[in-house]
């Protein structure tokens, strides 16, 4: 595997919580290589460290040791506002709680990930007719979230996530908060409009229908990562 | 032990600090400008009363003359043939010692035994010192011995024995300090300067006329007040010595109660605060409400716990501003005894009197205001159905829901207070009541104003600034259940500010115009207490250049009614423009001022009496009671409303008083006012002390004390802004908690704090310019109804409105300016939002 394909690149990659006396290591010497395309599954107990490893790659917070490389950044040496201007260019989320701007439409919360990105306003409205159209909410589009249900909701946020065309789309359990049916119907679109578009995605999650759409699954215990070659039953 | 659902519920507000500590210091400075307003008109009024009881001493009546007072030989005729025994004379007066201002009180220790015991019970320390008797004689024979109490001797530098000047009636004088005299509970005779009859008679040149006699009769002895009346002659009256303090008390009421008013403005903006504060943390508790009821906690108990909190926390604040209340009072104190002392009667307070009465009112305003602002929202709180999570877009949804309604209920208010002030007749306090409900109901009006201009504005928002800018309009109106209640205390506030400035600015244009039309000489001089030596006018009347001279002289006339100031006139006819005549054809009425028995009176007087021209007024005269006609009612600015304006010839027909206060001079053309001045401040060098000045000196002069007037309206109204300030201050945080999510979310798209700061700054600026532009209607609304219902029926004057647009304009950049301010710290708060809580669930 040649180095420049690498989308993700983690070494030793460390992470600690203090709270008062106890400390609590999270991350304990993690190494991750995610190629471009690739769509990698992030298994593990709740409280096991999926979302603090997504926080990582994703520049929200910053390791005690160890380096992350995003996009062939190197984002360990990065200040925080660098870490925020790498973020709004090169990754999208997408949470389990969706996280709609709640004063925003369906529009304006995708347009508002285009004008920090700086896209032309008219180009904006293109791609915003494009992405809505795709996750099917065309004519939702100047609904405001709390109109929506929860898949439609989400879907938005998919929309979002896509938008600014992002090297990586890191999703936290992006289907916890849904019923079966809603969670396999956004699930498909999510894998069809990753693929579509050739991202790479991380995507942490219990569910093991996630888990065998994805090209592979990993699995997070103890501090540790573990490739699991096994597809679960 | 506390119940733990209590300890749930109360763990909240004790990890929240800021909003805490926020809401108790806005309740706390409310309640302390009530308190304050309150002590300090209460002292003010406890320190002239105690000084006027001190005076009064045990005399039940007082025997009173017209304006040269009671004759002497009246005293001794009373005493001697009547043989009226618990009776003394009285001579009193204001003297001034090193610049401070004593009441001289002259009285005949013979007499005063079973009036004031005070005057002869010295107090001395030393046991060197003179007996008691040695001293009384000393008092009797000795011209110039004076007692004081003990703290006036301390505050002048005097001690016992020390000789020092006194000026009276313009003259210096000798005094020697004798003795200080005991104070009591009763008994305060600080500021209190008691001398021989004799002596006071001389200082205040008034030998052979008394101030009064006072009388002490037994409880329900009328055949002896009966004999007493009949034995008195033309022009002396018995008057209740309880009812002449009274109606001098009475003359500051309208100051007082205007006063109050103002502080309960402040207390009505801290009403919004803790609304606004209880509401909110309710509404953030909602999840922990819901846990509670699912876990069988029953809407009664809940209620409960809410009210208890609030009550806790109304409790908590009432104490701190009890406390913040007496030292304000302290300063305000100053500013009222002031006032007072500018406007109505000389009071000397040097310390606040911590009354209990007003403690509790204080304490039971912040309680009571706690309460009724938790009721609403605890009420909601407990109709919830016992879900886990009500979404807190559903709870804007039935707060904008409920805003028509709330606009309805507004509209309303307003319309009563119409109605109140017009079925009010001149009623005050109607008055004030009309000005509160128009507050309240424009308060109700304003969210849906905001709601209307945010959601129109949001579109225009996006054009010129983009999706943040957008979110940051359209974020007012989501956020309205949150921000609204303190964008109505700024609004509020500001209105507040725009009311009583435009009433100020008004009331100072109209007065100065009044000025510059009533004040027709070129140069005024007159003696500073008393009447001018006849000597003296004679020599400035031959000065050369002075063409002509006016004289006036200021007469105080009482009868069982009350008291009423004569302001008797000797004008040359050229200067009859002086008075603006309102309901008289000036070229009847003046002549008939000048000739006949006609007077003119003052608006306030006509306002207060609903008389005018053509009706008739009785005065009392040296002759007895005289009717007189009302040729015309003039335009005046006077605080005493008892005005009336009398012809020097008329007076001299009714009274037997020659003696003039003060002068207006002519000057021939070409003759400099500062030269005439010099002139006469040389000739009353070493004769009597007398003020001189120009007429532009003497219209700055009032100007000064016109505005030195409103220093206290402007330190109230600041506490009141003060107060709207913290309110926006802690909404703005308490929004900034509730939508850490929000933002944390933003952050991880990748705004950064600079950016996310700026949109929450810019959103607060956006509220304190609504909330301004808001206040604009209800401001000039308000100073409508200070300027034409309030002033006039507490003080009976017209003032033309005229709304300057600079205080328009100033107001609005104030309510911008403080929202902004008040928005800093949250929005750099919003800036830090770690974007790891929005990966958080909830
Ligand atoms: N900011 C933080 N402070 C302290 N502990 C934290 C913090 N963030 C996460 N943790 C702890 O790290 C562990 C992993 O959390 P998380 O990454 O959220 O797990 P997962 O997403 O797999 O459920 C948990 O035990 C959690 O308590
Ligand atoms: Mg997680």
């Amino acid at each position: 595997m040649s180095e420049t394909s690498n989308e993700i690149e983690l070494r030793g990659l460390c992470r600690r919580f203090r709270e008062g006396e106890r400390e609590q290591v999270v991350l304990d010497g993690i190494d991750l290589d995610v190629r471009r395309g690739e769509t990698v599954a992030l298994r593990g107990r709740s409280g096991s460290g999926k979302s603090t490893l997504l926080n990582l790659i994703g520049g929200i917070d910053a390791p005690d040791a160890g380096s992350v490389t995003v996009a062939k950044m190197e984002l360990t040496g990065l200040s925080e506002r660098e870490r925020t201007l790498f973020r709004r260019k090169h990754i999208g989320f997408v949470y389990q709680s969706f996280n709609l701007v709640p004063t925003l439409n369906v529009a304006d919360n995708v347009r508002l990930v285009l004008e920090l990105n700086n896209v032309p306003a008219f180009q904006g409205s293109t791609r915003i007719d494009e992405l809505l159209d795709a996750v099917g909410l065309a004519d939702r589009m100047e609904s405001y979230p709390d109109v929506l249900s929860g898949g439609e909701q989400q879907r938005v946020a998919i929309a979002r996530a896509l938008a600014h065309e992002p090297a990586v789309l890191l999703a936290d359990e992006p289907t916890g908060n849904l019923d079966d049916a809603t969670a396999e119907a956004v699930l498909g679109l999510l894998d069809k409009l990753v693929r579509d578009s050739s991202h790479t995605m991380l995507i942490a999650t219990h569910s093991q229908h996630i888990a065998l759409r994805c090209d592979r699954v990993l699995e997070l215990h103890n501090g540790r990562l573990r490739e699991t070659t096994s597809r679960p039953q | 032990m506390i119940p733990a659902t209590y300890r749930a519920s109360f763990s909240y507000l004790l990890r929240h600090p800021w909003q805490l500590a926020l809401s108790v210091i806005g309740i706390a400075v409310g309640v302390a400008v009530i308190v304050a307003v309150d002590l300090a008109n209460a002292s003010a009024r406890k320190a002239f009363l105690l000084s006027m009881d001190t005076i009064t001493g045990e005399a039940t009546h007082q025997v009173i003359g017209g304006p040269s007072g009671v004759s002497e030989n009246t005293y001794a005729r009373l005493r001697v043939e009547y043989g009226v025994r618990a009776i003394a004379p009285v001579v009193e007066g204001m003297i001034s010692v090193d610049g401070t201002s004593l009441t001289l009180l002259g009285v005949d220790l013979f007499a005063e035994q079973d009036i004031r015991s005070f005057t002869s019970q010295a107090q001395s320390a030393d046991p060197a010192a003179p007996s008691d008797e040695t001293l009384f004689s000393s008092f009797l024979i000795t011209p110039g011995v004076v007692t004081t109490s003990a703290r006036t001797a301390e505050q002048l530098g005097l001690a016992v024995g020390d000789t020092f000047d006194v000026v009276a009636d313009g003259r210096s004088r000798q005094a020697e300090l004798l003795a200080t005299l005991a104070s009591d509970a009763s008994n305060n005779p600080d500021f209190l300067l008691v001398t021989d009859i004799a002596t006071a008679q001389e200082w205040l040149g008034q030998a052979g006329w008394l101030s009064r006699i006072d009388v002490r009769v037994d409880d329900g002895n009328e055949a002896a007040l009966d004999q007493l009346r009949a034995a008195l002659p033309d022009g002396t009256k018995l008057l209740s010595a309880a009812g002449r303090t009274r109606s001098t008390v009475e003359m500051s009421k309208a100051f007082m109660t205007n006063l109050t008013a103002m502080s309960l403005l402040a207390l009505l903006v801290g009403l919004f605060l803790i609304f606004n504060s209880v509401n909110f943390s309710v509404l953030q508790r909602r999840n922990l409400i819901g846990v509670l009821r699912a876990l069988g906690l029953t809407r009664r108990q809940l209620l409960a716990m809410i009210l208890i909190e609030a009550g806790v926390l109304g409790a908590l604040a009432a104490l701190l501003g009890v406390g913040l209340g007496i030292a304000l009072g302290e300063h305000l104190l100053e500013l009222v005894s002031r006032t007072i002392n500018d406007l109505y009667f000389r009071v000397s307070v040097t310390s606040i009197s911590v009354e209990p009465f007003s403690v509790v009112k204080g304490i039971v305003a912040g309680i009571g205001v706690a309460l009724v602002a938790a009721a609403v929202p605890a009420i909601e709180a407990t109709s919830y159905q016992p879900r886990l999570a009500l979404t807190r877009s559903s709870l804007e949804h039935r707060a904008r829901r409920a805003l028509p309604t709330v606009t309805g209920i507004g509209v309303v208010i307003m319309a009563a207070a119409v109605l109140l002030i017009v079925v009010s007749g001149a009623n005050l306090v109607a008055g004030l009541a009309a000005v509160f409900l128009l507050i309240l109901g424009f308060a109700l009006c304003v969210p849906l104003c905001v709601s209307f201009s945010s959601t129109l504005t949001a579109p225009l928002a996006q054009k010129l600034g983009g999706t943040i800018a957008r979110m940051a309009v359209a974020g007012i109106a989501s956020g309205l259940s949150r921000t609204g209640v303190a964008i109505v205390a700024l609004a509020v506030a500001v209105a507040a500010t725009i009311g009583v400035s435009v009433m100020v600015d008004s009331f100072r244009g109209s007065v100065s115009a009044w000025l510059d039309k009533t004040l027709q000489a070129d140069v005024y001089t007159g003696a500073l207490r008393g009447a001018m030596d006849p000597d003296l006018i004679d020599a400035i009347r031959n000065l050369e250049g002075v063409e002509d001279i006016s004289t006036r002289k200021r007469a105080w006339v009482e009868d069982a009614s009350g008291r009423t100031q004569l302001r008797v006139f000797d004008i040359p006819p050229e200067d009859f423009g002086g008075a603006e005549l309102l309901d008289a054809d000036p070229a009847e009425a003046w002549p008939a001022w000048q000739a006949r028995d006609a007077v003119f009176i003052s608006e306030p007087f006509a306002y207060q009496k609903s008389i005018g021209a053509g009706d008739s007024l009785t005065l009392p005269t040296d002759h007895g009671p005289r009717e007189f006609a009302v040729a015309a009612t003039f335009q005046s600015y006077d605080i005493n409303a008892s005005g009336v304006m009398m012809s020097r010839k008329t007076y001299a027909r009714h009274y037997l008083d020659d003696t003039i206060d003060s002068l207006g001079l002519y000057l021939a053309n070409g003759i400099e006012a500062d030269d005439i001045v010099a002139q006469v401040e040389n000739l009353s060098a070493g004769q009597q002390r007398l003020y001189v000045g120009s007429n532009a000196n003497l219209q700055r002069e009032s100007m000064r004390i016109f505005d030195r007037t409103f220093v206290i309206t402007d330190v109230l109204y600041w506490l009141t802004l003060g107060v709207a300030f913290i309110g926006i201050l802690s909404a703005m945080l308490a929004l900034q908690l509730e939508r850490a999510r929000e933002f944390a979310t933003l952050r991880a798209l990748g705004m950064t704090p600079t950016q996310v700061g700026v949109m929450i700054t810019a959103q607060t600026g956006i509220i304190g310019l609504l909330s301004g532009l808001a206040s604009l209607p209800l401001g000039v609304v308000m100073a409508f109804v200070l300027i034409k219902v309030i002033n006039r029926r507490a003080f009976g004057w017209q003032i033309d409105m005229s709304i300057a647009p600079s205080i328009l304009a100033m107001s609005v950049a104030f309510a911008v300016g403080a929202a902004l301010l008040a928005g800093l710290y949250p929005a750099y708060r919003a800036g830090q939002s770690q974007p790891a809580i929005a990966m958080r669930e909830e």
